[in-house]
């Protein structure tokens, strides 16, 4: 029997009264692509944050290629394979599109087997970037960042990459060239993609498994046909949504 | 293209910078003036070193003094107490001055928000009182003094501390344009995505500081024995204030900036003796005027424009 890439099992975190997640478990196999819906609150980023050791779980275990996660330290966990992007993108400031990409490269994980500034051009000409690659990071437009982004997190070679919404605040022409680049990562590298995503129609045709949270619980899992039509996610999409025109946007109890 | 061309300009300017420095001692005869510029190159040893840790990593240091009497008190132990040769300071000044920066970053730099900065600030405070209660050993107000100096004649500790400024700022440039210091400003980008990037950032910003520590600590020692003497000042608050306010004027995270800034600013109060007691509100003066019109500074950006060749 193979170890999934990665086992999730009864994960917790609380804080201050609230649960954030809650007993969350699910596993991913290798070379999957998978998403995770949910409404705005529903634990997705935490549940990210915990995957990648920025936040510690209270309870329950991640498990990474057979590696317990518990107790590591962010850099150690993208030096095991497993990269991440941020929602908002989080570039180094002061630094060239190439030099940001470079920084990754020299993580220990990619320094023993390469030269980084090979791999940097390498990589900012995969995410289409190579005309910016001597811009400085300020002055480059929002659909450029999220490039950036993911280019920095595949600098550093992971086997799997964790999405927090890549096509937020862009605009309906970005999105489809954005899709087929994450697309293309994952047929040529054989990339195990786990993102988050609120735009049901692009999320729907890029992943073949959706896992639905609400509350910090996972409510549904399955293929986005199945998760379309499951009687829960839909109360949690479009039944608040109808609770909250006719209550003044009020949620109802959980 | 133009990149080479500007490498160029700033490769011709430093060697013409260096002639000159290297040469004034032929032409300036005055052991005053010689001892003022030694004392200004041990500036720009103590600015660089601010500017390496904090400037490149962005984790402000409030007591760069620390580490500067770390090194000025061990000096002065090892040559005013037990007589050692002044030069066994100089190894013996930095790694003290290097383990003394290990207590304070270890526990304090792994942490985010500002227990690094005010750590500093209360920690070369104690010292400076420690010095005071202490007093049979580190001999109070007075401090140590009878210190040997390290040459017999001003001309030769100039050149050492000319040299031991050129060593250290070539050396910590050589570290901030090497792929570490592309690490260290990741850091003062985003500490957050840099760990993203699978960067130790916590390794790195205490690596940092080391160096600069021992490269301070190094400054303190040559600045014991130019003033064959130790006091409690070595420690001040004004002292690291007067060392961050040297790193804006130049302009901070470039090195060169601080370097060039703390040698002019520490010239700057003898050609405005007159000024006496005001020197620090000139100083304040000058931080509130820089900070408002030039943001980044006046050495680097200056330096940046003529090395372009625009006026």
């Amino acid at each position: 029997m193979t170890v999934p890439l990665l086992e999730v099992t009864h994960l917790n975190k609380r804080f201050a009264g609230l649960v954030a997640v809650n007993d969350v478990s699910f596993t991913l196999d290798a070379g999957e692509i998978a998403g995770i819906l949910g409404p705005n609150g529903a634990g997705k980023t935490t549940l990210f944050n915990l995957l990648t050791g920025f936040l510690a779980h209270d309870a329950g275990s991640v498990r990474f290629e057979g590696h317990d996660l518990g107790g590591s330290l962010p850099h150690q966990i993208v030096n095991r394979g497993l990269a991440r992007t941020f929602q908002l993108c989080r570039p180094f400031a002061g630094l060239s599109v190439i030099e940001n990409v470079m920084v990754a490269c020299l993580a220990p994980r990619v320094r023993r087997r390469e030269r980084p500034e090979r791999r940097a051009r390498e990589i900012v000409d995969a995410v289409g970037l190579a005309h910016r690659a001597d811009t400085a990071v300020e002055t480059l437009p929002y659909g450029d960042l999220r490039r950036l982004e993911i280019a920095r997190a595949l600098a550093t070679r992971p086997r799997l990459l964790l999405l927090d919404e890549p096509f937020a605040g862009l605009g309906a022409g970005e999105i489809a060239p954005l899709s087929d680049l994450i697309r293309r990562l994952h047929a040529a590298e054989g990339l195990t993609i786990l993102l988050i995503e609120h735009r049901l129609r692009e999320f729907m045709q890029l992943v073949s498994r959706v896992i639905a949270m609400d509350f910090g619980r996972i409510i549904a899992s399955g293929t986005p046909g199945e998760i379309v039509r499951h009687p829960r996610v839909i109360e949690a999409y479009i039944g608040r949504a109808a609770e909250n025109l006719t209550s003044g946007g009020a949620h109802g109890a959980a | 293209m133009v990149g080479d061309r500007m490498r160029g300009r700033q490769a011709a300017g430093m060697i013409v910078i260096l002639a000159a420095l290297a040469g004034l001692p032929l032409f300036v005869r005055s052991d005053y003036f010689l001892g003022i510029l030694s004392v200004c190159f041990i500036y720009g040893i103590w600015a660089t070193s601010w500017d390496f840790m904090s400037g490149l990593t962005g984790r402000e240091n409030f007591g760069h003094a620390l580490f500067i009497g770390a090194g000025a008190y061990t000096a002065a132990f090892l040559n005013g107490k037990l007589g050692t040769s002044p030069w066994w300071g100089l190894p013996a000044g930095g790694l003290a001055a290097g383990l003394i920066s290990l207590v304070i970053g270890v526990p304090t730099l792994r942490l985010r928000g500002p227990y690094f900065a005010l750590a500093m600030l209360a920690a070369a405070t104690i010292m400076q009182r420690l010095t005071l209660i202490f007093w049979q050993y580190s001999g109070g107000e007075e401090g140590i003094p009878g210190l040997d100096p390290m040459f017999e004649t001003k001309t030769a500790i100039y050149y050492l501390c000319l040299c031991g400024f050129v060593g250290i700022t070539a050396l910590l440039l050589l570290f901030a344009r090497s792929p570490w210091g592309l690490i260290l400003r990741s850091i003062r980008g985003d500490e957050a995505a840099s760990q993203a990037a699978g960067i130790d950032v916590t390794f790195h910003k205490i690596a940092a500081l080391v160096v600069s520590a021992c490269c301070a600590g190094i400054g303190g020692v040559l600045y014991a024995h130019y003033q064959e003497a130790v006091t409690p000042d070595v420690f001040s608050v004004t002292l690291s204030i007067t060392i961050i306010i040297m790193v804006y004027v130049g302009g901070i995270g470039t090195l060169y900036g601080p370097a060039v800034g703390a040698v002019l600013l520490a010239l700057l109060p003898e050609l405005l003796r007159g000024l006496g007691q005001y020197r620090l509100w000139v100083y304040s003066l000058v931080l509130i005027f820089i900070l408002f019109f030039a943001p980044g500074g006046l050495i680097a950006p200056l330096w940046r424009r003529v090395a372009a060749g625009r006026p």
